[in-house]
């Protein structure tokens, strides 16, 4: 049988609002069968923190400090914690499907487990020792260097994640609210030693290198090819939709 | 004086959790000063999944007005855990340890 053709999105950087807005619209436009399966690459301008679906955002997050720095703050469609996704160190993907594509388990701890493998598969392309640790995490040499998350919704799956180019937990740890001062060090030595990055590990960073050996990692996993494609202008339309309503609206990213 | 059952003063409450699964679940909460006490508000917050998110209100909602006892608290989440929900990182038993915690 022939293999399934998804689209590849290579959007570059853009603001947290037309991110996440473009991912759902994205999602909306895969279920409704008027966009192919997708797999997108971005990355972050301005740095933004974008906080789980679940999350308080004063809980987690220093506003005061995000305003000054130039940092925008914007609630998920997904779960999962508070990420910083700083402007230049930070690959971000996401992968939107329909919810009964043929091999994705129903089970969502499963299909993490499958759409995180081509994310192993691409990290050791690139010579990486990389595992998969439940729930969400990708490790190499024991530590973190890809956090991801997923939604299921309007009939499809949309997961999302990081591939993590450099850390900076302090500037990360200035950003978020921590219990009180004095944890604060010990968190940002806690992120030192648990969390790596893709140039600690290999010592340079290609983005282009990179975003290849996922897509051949995700084509891999999924016995897909992938097919360089753009944002419709059905697309574009509902992203304008879905930022008003939603990412760039306080109402949401205040709701909890 | 006597006071009405769910009117009385609201008494606010709160603790995190790290579940067994490894996230963070985070309760505030008011609660009456009947004995027991009565959840009067809750907020859940963390960094857990649940799909469909949406129903983490369902679940609020749920248990909002349960007294304060564990028997009746894991009756309670357990018959939201048993509807057409999938909750990754925290289980029945997380859920029920954090409202304890905060209680």
């Amino acid at each position: 049988m022939a293999k399934q053709e998804w689209r590849l999105l290579l959007t570059g950087d853009m603001s947290a609002f037309d991110n996440m807005a473009l991912d759902e619209a994205v999602l909306r436009c895969v279920v409704a069968g008027t966009s192919p399966s997708t797999l997108r690459f971005y990355g972050w301008e301005p740095s933004a923190v974008s906080i789980g679906y679940f999350q308080g955002v004063e809980q987690e997050v220093d506003l005061d400090v995000c305003r000054e720095k130039g940092v925008d703050v914007i609630r998920r469609l997904t779960g999962g914690g508070a990420v910083f996704h700083e402007h230049g160190s930070e690959i971000t993907y996401s992968l939107a499907v329909k919810d009964d594509y043929p091999g994705i388990p129903k089970k969502v701890l499963d299909s993490y487990t499958l759409l995180c493998g081509g994310l192993v598969a691409g990290f050791r392309r690139l010579g990486l020792d990389a595992e998969f640790k439940p729930i969400n995490d990708i490790l190499v040499n024991g530590k973190k260097i890809s956090g991801n998350a997923q939604t299921r919704r309007f009939g499809g799956i949309l997961q999302h994640g990081t591939l993590l180019c450099d850390v900076n937990p302090h500037l990360m740890f200035s950003l978020l609210k921590v219990p009180n001062e004095k944890i604060r060090d010990k968190l940002i030595a806690g992120v030192e030693e648990r969390v790596t990055s893709i140039r600690r590990e290999i010592g340079t960073v290609d983005n282009d290198a990179v975003i290849a050996a996922m897509c051949a990692g995700f084509a891999e996993v999924l016995d897909i090819r992938l097919s360089l494609g753009t944002v419709s202008d059905e697309e574009l339309a509902l992203l304008t939709r879905v930022k008003e309503e939603r990412y760039a609206n306080p109402t949401w990213n205040f709701r909890r | 004086m006597p006071t009405q059952p769910g009117t009385s003063g609201a008494d606010a409450r709160s603790a995190d959790y790290k579940a067994i699964g490894g996230k963070l679940l985070r309760v505030r909460m008011t609660v009456t000063e009947d004995r027991p006490s009565l959840i009067q508000t809750i907020r859940i917050t963390g960094d857990f999944f649940m799909h469909p998110e949406e129903a983490i209100e369902d679940l609020e909602q749920l248990l909002t007005g349960a007294p304060l006892d564990e028997v009746a608290l894991h009756a309670r989440v357990q018959t939201f855990f048993d509807g057409d929900v999938q909750v990754v990182g925290a289980d029945v038993d997380d859920v029920v340890a954090a409202l304890l915690k905060a209680a």
